[in-house]
This record gives structure tokens, sequence and C-alpha cells, in this order.
């Protein structure tokens, strides 16, 4: 069967086009840095990517290029520049390796990526907002803050046709009639509404397509590694969101996922255990960190990560294409909202995951870069701890800074979680007497 | 030069036993960042212990341990049926049959030498604690470690010693020698910690109001750990502070529960773990055979 299977060539795909798709992305990038275009920096909770294309502008996300760096083991050379240059340690490591990143011309390991001329994010991490101030500083360029009005205490949602959402939404969408004008300013190309409908039409697609390929996932053996094979969907999630690229990605994924579902076709990994992550991946030991879960039969089946990171798209929000401008506010306000939520609000998610993905453990993974995912997390393991009874390790290290990444003392706590995970189920075997 | 970190080293051997007339014996090498034991087992039953310190080379100090706590029995290596490894350098007893972290193996530890009734373990080890909520057969629930650094340590608490001039094994009484109790110094890092005592002796401060300050900022750092996953008693304490009255009592002092007594050297427990974890598997290795 798995020989037959990689004869369709569909098992694998998503990786490799994946790969593929992020060459040719920074490829892009390359160029456009090279002919002097400026870009649009943006964030991947609530880009705004569907917008900021039908301006032509080429996208940046400097969360990704910060991450790159740690990936491919040179985000220290990075940090350290930074902190030459008078950033201190405690601040947020992605926001240092993009400071590096511009004292350096834009150079990276994937390539070049050009100035901003805009800066375009939202209030879902405070760090953006600061961080936006470097580029205004160093550029001189506009920057945007889209004020996305969140949950107001957990469970306390409204929805469309409530009073509140209504003002929530109409407070959005005044905010991307300002951005419009910012924006046709800034690239001087007017606004296109049909090109606008026409990026939203491939938003729809993605989010349809990541919200199935995460709900086929609860699959047994799980299709995928939420940790590892997961950070390469959801980077094509934000990176090419609202591109015909980017749409064309998720129908071929989803059709892959169908295709390993039906087939009981698996990661690489002898799944003996479904886990949950908490937080965001420890990047500069990325391979190996993902290696002292699978060493011992975990799986990651969902992670936190996979959805605020997409900027709730997980949620699988659909524009009403009839109406572009109010829908785009609205689906701004709910994907961006649950994308908190899944940072602020994490103990109802994770016991509704829990549940769905028949997951066996939790890892709660807080980083010292990121204060804005990390606190609370102790809190919301013991609230966890209350509701359902499931193990949970809490492990601590960083996205980009190698050296507070203790390799040893990650594993330890591993091997021991798991030591429990193994004994828990040999006493539920067990015959009772 | 006098060394007043330096703890003493033990070893001890049941002298009215003899090892031939058991037939399961089994040991745990817990091989730690300051410390290493190993602990033979002669059927279930604590039949010999060492406890030195651990040196630059994980297997030699593996190696040292085991030569020394069966010194004199007439047991060789080749006698014992089952060896299990623990600790940080668990993976590096060339002697063993199987790694078994220290968090589960101090949980049946605990279970062994204080009773099946223990709930919570804390282990104060050399460069790190940890909590470990158990069951009755000492099997671990949840635990929780501290970070990273030794402060609120075995290994900060040798610097102190160090610093002060006081013996290690001394520090704990000095330091209830105080008529109130001072406020506490840093503890999230011995480094720093270390500079806020210097200054605290400049100030005028006497040894005993310094360690008394150290102490109760280390016990209330563990207290803050203990939180993290709930105190159960009944409570138990392993691992070399747990030998620290000033500490010990303090900590009791804020949670408000008493430590059950130690009937055995607290630095033995990760050791007594692995043994009786190699015991179940020799079992089922014979069983198997």
């Amino acid at each position: 069967m798995a020989r037959q299977a990689i004869d369709d060539g569909i098992v694998g795909r998503g990786n490799q086009d994946g790969a593929d798709l992020f060459r040719v992305w920074f490829d892009g990038l390359t160029q456009a840095a090279e002919s002097g275009r400026g870009a649009a920096y943006v964030f991947v909770m609530g880009s705004m990517a569907e917008l900021l294309r039908t301006f032509d502008l080429p996208i940046v996300f400097p969360e990704i290029n910060s991450l790159q760096t740690a990936v491919r083991r040179v985000a220290h050379e990075y940090l350290d520049e930074a902190e030459d240059y008078g950033y201190s340690p405690d601040i947020c490591g992605y926001v240092k390796a993009d400071v590096a990143t511009q004292l350096r011309g834009g150079e990276l390991p994937m390539g070049r990526i050009p100035k901003p001329v805009i800066a375009v994010y939202t209030n879902a991490c405070n760090t953006y907002i600061k961080w936006a101030e470097i580029w205004e500083r160093m550029y001189g360029v506009p920057t945007f803050t889209l004020d996305v009005p969140g949950t107001r205490a957990a469970g306390a949602q409204t929805w469309p046709g409530d009073p509140d959402f209504e003002n929530d939404r109409r407070y959005v969408a005044a905010q991307i009639k300002e951005l419009i004008a910012l924006c046709e300013q800034v690239s001087g190309v007017k606004f296109d509404i049909d090109r606008l409908r026409e990026n939203m039409g491939h938003a729809n697609t993605m989010s349809r397509g990541w919200q199935r390929v995460l709900e086929l996932n609860q699959t047994r053996p799980s299709l995928f590694n939420a940790l590892t094979d997961g950070t390469i969907y959801l980077g094509v999630s934000n990176g090419l969101r609202g591109s015909g690229a980017g749409a064309q990605y998720f129908v071929e994924l989803v059709e892959e996922m169908e295709y390993k579902a039906e087939r009981g076709i698996g990661t690489l990994t002898d799944e003996r255990y479904r886990l949950l992550f908490v937080g965001v991946p420890c990047y500069p030991i990325f391979r190996r960190f993902s290696e002292l879960f699978t060493e011992w039969g975990g799986t990651f089946v969902n992670s936190t990560y996979l959805w605020f990171a997409s900027g709730g798209s997980n949620a699988g929000f659909q524009y009403d294409l009839e109406r572009p401008l109010d829908s785009l506010a609205e689906g701004v306000l709910i994907s961006v909202r649950d994308a908190m939520d899944a940072m602020f609000f994490q103990t109802e998610i994770l016991v509704e995951m829990i549940d769905a993905y028949q997951a066996d453990g939790v890892v709660y993974h807080p980083i010292k870069s990121c204060r804005t995912v990390s606190t609370g997390l102790a809190d919301n393991r013991r609230a966890l701890m209350e509701s359902r009874d499931v193990p949970s390790l809490f492990i601590e290290s960083d996205m980009m800074d190698r050296r507070v990444v203790s390799e040893a003392q990650l594993k330890n706590r591993v091997d021991a979680f798991f030591e429990g995970l193994a004994a828990r189920r040999g006493q539920a075997a067990a015959p009772t007497t | 030069m006098t060394e007043y970190w330096r703890w003493k080293e033990t070893r001890w051997h049941d002298e009215d036993r003899d090892w031939r007339d058991g037939e399961l014996i089994t040991a745990g090498v817990d091989v730690g960042s300051v410390s290493s034991q190993a602990v033979v087992m002669v059927d279930g039953e604590l039949y010999a212990f060492s406890n030195m310190r651990t040196g630059s080379d994980s297997p030699e100090s593996a190696r040292k341990a085991m030569d020394w706590a069966i010194e004199g029995t007439g047991l060789t290596l080749d006698d014992v049926g089952f060896v299990v490894g623990t600790g940080y350098g668990r993976v590096n007893v060339p002697f063993s049959d199987k790694a078994i972290t220290e968090i589960a193996c101090h949980a049946r530890g605990a279970n062994y030498m204080y009773g099946p009734s223990v709930r919570t373990v804390l282990d104060m080890g050399g460069q790190d604690c940890k909590v470990i909520r158990c069951d009755e057969r000492g099997k671990v629930g949840a635990f929780v470690m501290n970070d990273k650094c030794a402060a609120g340590t075995g290994r900060g608490m040798e610097v102190f010693a160090d610093l002060l001039a006081i013996p290690i094994e001394e520090v704990g009484e000095l330091s209830l020698q105080v008529e109130e109790e001072p406020p506490p110094v840093s503890c999230t890092c011995v480094v720093f910690a270390k500079s806020e005592a210097t200054a605290l002796l400049r100030e005028g401060w006497p040894k005993s109001k310094v360690l008394a300050a150290y102490c109760s900022a280390m016990a209330h750092r563990v207290v803050t750990l203990l939180e993290q996953v709930g105190i159960e008693e009944d409570f138990a304490i392993t691992g070399g502070i747990a030998k620290n009255i000033g500490i010990v009592s303090r900590l009791e002092g804020e949670i408000g529960i008493k430590a059950l007594p130690a009937k055995f050297d607290t630095q033995i427990a990760g050791g007594v773990g692995g043994a009786l974890f190699a015991q179940s598997l020799l079992k089922k290795k014979l069983g198997a055979n």
C-alpha cells in the first residue's frame, strides 16, 4: 500500500510543495529587493494579505524570516548583532533577528528581503506595535495598527447579529477603509474591489482547506505531525494567503490527507501516544526537539500554534464575496479574535481538542522570547488538570535563542513524561482483581 | 585550604545479612550532576549503598559508586542480576541494563523509604528541584521541575558554605540561630545571591543572618514550585538539601505541613527507586525465560 501511495506521488506532496513554494516566494522577494521595490511588512495574526495583494505589494513576514534563521541554525549571529547594536537580551528574539536583518540590508539565509514601504499589523501581539515603530524610525515609513477588539471574557464571544459584534465589525470596517486609502497612497495603485474579491476567494479556499486538514488529523494514526509537518503547512497558509498558488496548495493538501486517511497512512513515527502542543516550537533545535518525542512514539496531533499563528484561519471563516469589505472586517474580527483566544483562553480549546483528537497528553512549551504566548501557561495547565485527567508536561526553552535551550534538561523532562504515560497505560491495561 | 562545601561521602551495607541468601540482586545507580549513588537491593530490601561526588567522567563516577557500595561484601557486578541507571548521567552508566529518569525513580524510592502513604515528593537535588505527585504504588502522576539556575539547589548551597566559610553540614543549624527572620535574599540566580550576600556581610550582618536569609529564600522558591502541582499529604523530601534543617523547617512552616521523617539517607532515593525498578524488570526477564 505504501509503495502504491509513493507511486501516486501524493504522500509527502504537501511537504515538498510547501518547500518549493517557499523557495519561489523568497526568490520573488529577492528580485523585488534587487529591483528596489518596497514591500508591505505584516504579521501572521491578521496579515491582511488578501487586501495588500491588490496593491501589488510584495509581502514580507518578519516573524517567518526570523524563525527561518533559527531553523537554519544561524539565529545566534543575528541575535548577537542586534544585541551589539543595543537591544536587550530580554527582547523578543524575532524582533532582534529582524533588526539584524535590516542592519544587513535585508540579507537572510533564504535570500534578500525588500525594505518596507508600509507596515500593517493588528494588536494581536503587543510587540507588533513596538516592532513596527523600529521600521518607522529606520525608514520613515507609515505604520498602520488595525485595532481588533478581542474576547472580553472566557466564553463571551459575540457573533454576527449581536449588537456588540456589529459595533466591533463597524469599528474594524472603518479602519480597513483608512488602510485602503493609505495603501493607494503608498503604492500608487488604485484599489480594485474585484481583485480583492478574487483574493478573498483564494483565502476562502485556504481557510476551508486548513480547517479540513486539521480536522482530518483526528484520524488514527494521525496523518501528519502538527509540530513538524504542520509548521510547513502553516508557513504556506500565512505566506501565500490570498494567492492562487496558496489556494491550489490547500486543495491538494486536503486531497493528500484524505488519501492518507482512507488508506491508514500515518507519519513515519510508530504512533503510540497522541499529543497536543501548546506554544511556539523550539526552532533552534527544531528536528532534535521533535525527536525527543517521536523516539518514544509520541506524535503531535494538533497544537495551539497552528491556530494562533495562522491568524485564526483554522476556524475556516468564509468571506461573503457579495459584500467584500464588510465581510473582510467580519472575517478579520472573528479570525484574529480566534487567534488571540488560542493564546489567552486556551483551556476550553484544549479540552475540546483532547476529546476530538483522543489525546494522551498535553505538552506546554513556554518560551523566554515571547511572554505574550507564555504568560499564564502554568495556570492554564492547572486549570486543564482540573477539568481533564490527561497527563501534561511543562518544558521551557526558546523559539530563537540557543543560549536558553538546554537539551539535556528538556530530554530529562520529556523522558519522565513518557515513562509516566507508559506506566499509566500499563496500569490501565492491567487486569483488575 | 578548607573546602567548606565538601559534604561527607558515605557508604553502608547490611552486615547482619548475607546477600547469598537472596534470590534477586538488583542495583540502581543514580549519576546526578553533583552526587552519585549506587544502591544494591536483595529481594527488594536495601542491602548496600554508596553516596559520593560525581566527577567529570560520568561512566567512571558510576563505576566508583558501584565499587564502593559493594566493597567488603563479597559481591561482584556479575552477581547483580539487573542494573538500572538513573539521574542526568543515566545513559552513561556502562553496566546498566536500562535507563529510567530520576523522576520515576525518586517517586518509587520515596514510596519504599517513607511508605506508600506518600503522595507528594520534593526532591531537592544538586542542580535541580522537582516536585512529584505519586500514587500508593509510587507511580508518577504529575511532576514539575525548577528552571535552569542552581540557586535553590545543592550546588547553590555549596557556594554559600564556601563563601561564608561554614561547613555545609552546619549551615542549616546556624541559619536558625537568629532572633528574627531577615528578609530573603535574591534566589533566582546563585551568582546574584552570592553578590547580595557579600554586600550584606559588608554591612555587618552576622553569618547566621545571611544564611537565614538565603535558606528562607530557597524555601520560598521551592514552595512556589510545590504550588504549581499542589501539595497532597503525606509529604516527603529527598535529596541532599533534605538534610538542611534550616530550609526544611522554613519550608514546613510556609506550607503548614510536616515532612515525613527520614529513615534512610535522603540522597539515595533515586538509587533505591532504580534498584526497585530493576527488581521488577529482572522478575519479568526471568519469567520470560
